[in-house]
């Protein structure tokens, strides 16, 4: 046998250089990374050695060696040790396709060298997660479509989470690793800085949106003494910020969530307020109702004028809180008018509905959090208010009916099989990072571990699961006959469906100690992914049960429990209807109104926003108007055009909502491009309204 | 006659004196069904109504309108008996 030394052969390694070839390292690499044992390794480089010696080739790289001991792993019925010795990654072919042509995953990604490393990085991510960090039935029904797991890329980090302001405003900004300290802000335009900062930080700690809690509540102790002007000045910037593409997360704009108030809600009246420097200022947010409404005002009077484009802005997302103390609220039909406004006008208004006595802080747009007894003590220092979901898993709904052809029994079992692969994987997903905040302050989450206020920032204890659904209405049409719009019985089976989620939720809540929650799952790529995945293998069923265009292969379910986007139905009934599901949905639900190119009066907006209040139980209402921005003269019209309506160009962009956040419809995967063209517009809803009322006068 | 919709939980503390009137009401031939919202019919039922509170009774006409309806009280027999008749 010749000796190593005499292989006169370069290797290309994994750290960019070329070695002689040294046979000892396929041992060691076996050795440090599989279980087997030194005889077996070592035997098997002395194969792969002599495969390659005969082969004749003079240079080799790292990967392909890999490969050679891979092959030979299995040829020994290995299987284990070749899992643990895969190499993750993406072929040649594939990285040259990434770097010139933009990935519509995420409609929020911009094109450009950031979004390819987010890319690249999340593949292999997702490997890792599927190989690693979850069991093998988990992936296999994530592969196969039976489920998804969210942000598979993001696998280290929690999902999204709600923020509160008193953070930074008591501890300033002291993030680990960061280069420099600051001590609680002065000045209102400092605090802003820091918020962005803080938010740019926290952003690369989470996979999906950040909410901010009262923010314009929060704020107001630093807004005494300015001059209205000043006050509009702090709200433009603060707008800006948050709006321009950042380098958060390949390149996209924060996704952020600011919640806002015209009442101080009952839990922060009586709370100490801190003002510049992060000191107690001798009052309470109670007594800052006046400043807090004026920034609100003023925050909606920039989302009222647009960006410089007279675009609507697509960050920050303002979620407006109603709650009864609303309506006895002095000013509040005017700022209702005014946020009515910027709906019909802009789109950008979130109207969440807080009803009865339950307090309520939003995450992000779907999700929310009920604060118990524990929390609202916790409110009275608001710096503690910080919760986060770890992750979203959603069922293929309209999967477990063609399973269960039509029986009853099957189905609810199948749902139940379902619904515990799904707390399976919430389990693994939460052992992976609870083993990387172990690592404290010089882990890979060090500022989630954090301690400023005798606990970590992350609050664990607090985290929540969700369990997400898609296609609720092709499940019951599937098992019925029925879409849930066209018959009572329908939109009744529908209800069980998720009145049996509801329950396993709360059991297995009990059972496993984990905040198990459902969650309305936003859909923006699942929904496609899962009809596509049943037309391959439930057709022809799903061929007529899926909704969009098979033939452009523009197709997708419908989101979580909406009813059909197409059909022509009075939008009262449709929130009425919607919104019967959404108090079985813990982690918060949205009913859209798309309205395409007709602007509704902002009283016809603010009386159905009443109406929802007082007569549904909707948790939040959007109204989603549409629009086409002209990229050659950059001026925008109303409506989705083909051609420029100043300057007749074909450069055109649309822009309008795609699931929770407006963006350019060219980002847009097919099965949300199907979607778009079924929405049924209720201009015509409006348009009547406006007449009966101009008839009454 | 109208049909009585009963919704209960086992736990919630005016629902034995309800269960009491509906046990009468059934002595009397009304129509009443039982929704228990801890189960995934009754819960969902109690959705499609939007209970919010228990017990909750709703009364309904032959062709589903509703007639009457108590939230989160124990109305009277003779209550009842009056709104059922009408149906």
């Amino acid at each position: 046998m010749t000796e190593t030394t005499d292989l006169n052969l370069f290797v290309r390694t994994s750290e960019e250089t070329l070695s002689g070839w040294d046979r000892e390292r396929i041992v060691d690499a076996m050795m440090r990374e599989t279980l087997i044992d030194h005889d077996t390794a070592a035997a098997i480089s002395k194969d792969v050695e002599a495969l390659i010696r005969k082969s004749g080739i003079k240079v080799v790289t790292a990967p392909l060696i890999r490969e050679m001991v891979n092959a030979r792993l299995i040829e020994k019925g290995l299987e284990n040790a070749r899992k643990m010795h895969t190499r993750l990654g993406m072929p040649i072919y594939d990285v040259d396709t990434l770097i010139l042509h933009p990935n519509k995953e995420n409609a929020n990604v911009p094109h450009g060298p950031e979004a390819t490393n987010l890319t690249l990085a999340e593949r292999i991510k997702k490997e890792y997660a599927l190989l690693t960090v979850f069991s093998q039935d988990v992936s296999d029904a994530h592969m196969n479509g039976d489920i998804h797991l969210h942000d598979l890329g993001f696998i280290d980090r929690p999902y999204c989470s709600g923020q509160s302001l008193e953070y930074i405003k008591k501890f300033g900004l002291d993030l680990p690793h960061s280069l420099s300290m600051a001590k609680p802000a002065k000045h209102p335009e400092v605090l802003l800085a820091h918020l962005v900062k803080f938010a740019a930080a926290l952003q690369s700690h989470f996979a999906g949106a950040i909410g901010w809690d009262a923010v314009n509540i929060f704020f107001a102790p630093y807004l005494e003494g300015m001059s209205d002007n000043d006050v509009k000045q702090l709200a433009q910037m603060l707008i800006f910020e948050f709006s321009q593409q950042a380098v958060a997360r390949g390149g996209q704009a924060i996704f952020t969530d600011i919640n806002l108030y015209w009442e101080i809600p009952k839990h922060f009246v009586d709370v100490p307020a801190i003002g510049p420097g992060g000191k107690f200022m001798g009052k309470t947010y109670g007594d800052y109702e006046r400043e807090a409404q004026r920034f609100v005002w003023k925050l909606f009077e920039v989302y009222k004028e647009g960006d410089g484009a007279g675009r609507p802005f697509f960050f920050p997302k303002p979620l407006v809180h109603i709650t009864e103390k609303f309506f006895k609220t002095d000013g509040y039909m005017d700022f209702l008018d005014l946020i009515s406004d910027v709906a019909s006008d802009k789109g950008n208004t979130y109207f969440v509905f807080d009803r009865g006595e339950t307090a309520k802080i939003s995450e992000c747009c779907r999700l929310s959090f009920k604060l118990d007894e524990h929390d609202l003590q916790d409110a009275k220092e608001p710096w503690r208010m910080r919760y986060c979901a770890l992750q979203n898993v959603s069922l293929n709904l309209p999967r477990v009916a063609y399973m269960a052809e039509q029986d009853d029994t099957s189905l609810f079992n199948l749902l139940t099989e379902r619904f515990m692969l799904a707390v399976k994987a919430h389990k693994e997903k939460r052992t992976f990072i609870e083993r990387l905040l172990s690592a404290g302050e010089d882990g890979p989450l060090a500022l989630l571990t954090m301690n400023r206020d005798g606990m970590p920032y992350l609050r664990m204890n607090k985290a929540s699961h969700l369990v997400g659904m898609v296609g609720l209405n092709e499940m019951v049409q599937i098992h019925t006959g029925e879409q849930m719009h066209e018959s009572k019985r329908a939109l009744k089976f529908g209800l069980k469906i998720l009145a049996h989620m509801n329950l396993l939720a709360d059991k297995m809540q009990r059972q496993e100690g984990m905040r198990l929650v459902l969650e309305q799952t936003p859909a923006e790529s699942t929904s496609y992914r899962f009809a596509r995945l049943d037309m391959r293998y439930y057709s022809p069923t799903s061929g007529r049960v899926v909704k969009g265009d098979v033939a452009s292969g523009e197709v997708y379910y419908t989101n979580s429990t909406h009813l059909n986007v197409s059909v022509p139905m009075n939008p009262i009934e449709r929130v009425m209807n919607e919104g019967l599901f959404h108090p079985l949905i813990e982690a918060g639900s949205i009913s859209h109104v798309w309205i395409g190119e007709s602007q509704p009066s902002k009283g016809a907006i603010a009386d159905f926003v009443l109406k929802t209040f007082r007569h549904t139980s909707s948790d939040q209402i959007a109204f989603s108007p549409e629009f086409t921005t002209c990229n050659k003269c950059h001026r925008t019209s109303r409506g989705l055009q083909d051609t420029c309506a100043f300057c007749g160009s074909y450069e055109v962009d649309g822009i309008t909502r795609i699931t929770g956040y407006f963006t350019k419809v060219s980002s847009w995967n097919k099965g949300k491009l199907g979607e778009l063209k079924d929405r049924y517009r209720n201009g015509e809803y409006f348009a009547e309204v406006e007449e009966k009322k101009a008839a009454v006068g | 006659m109208g049909i009585v919709k009963f919704f209960y939980k086992d736990d919630c503390p005016n629902c034995p004196m309800a269960k009491k009137l509906v046990a009468n009401l059934k002595g009397k031939d009304v129509e009443v069904l039982d929704f228990n919202v801890e189960t995934a019919d009754g819960l969902a039922e109690a959705s499609f109504y939007s209970v919010k509170a228990l017990p909750t009774i709703v009364v309904e006409d032959g062709s589903d309108n509703e007639i009457g309806e108590w939230r989160g009280i124990v109305p009277g027999m003779e209550e009842v008996l009056e709104i059922v008749s009408r149906a």
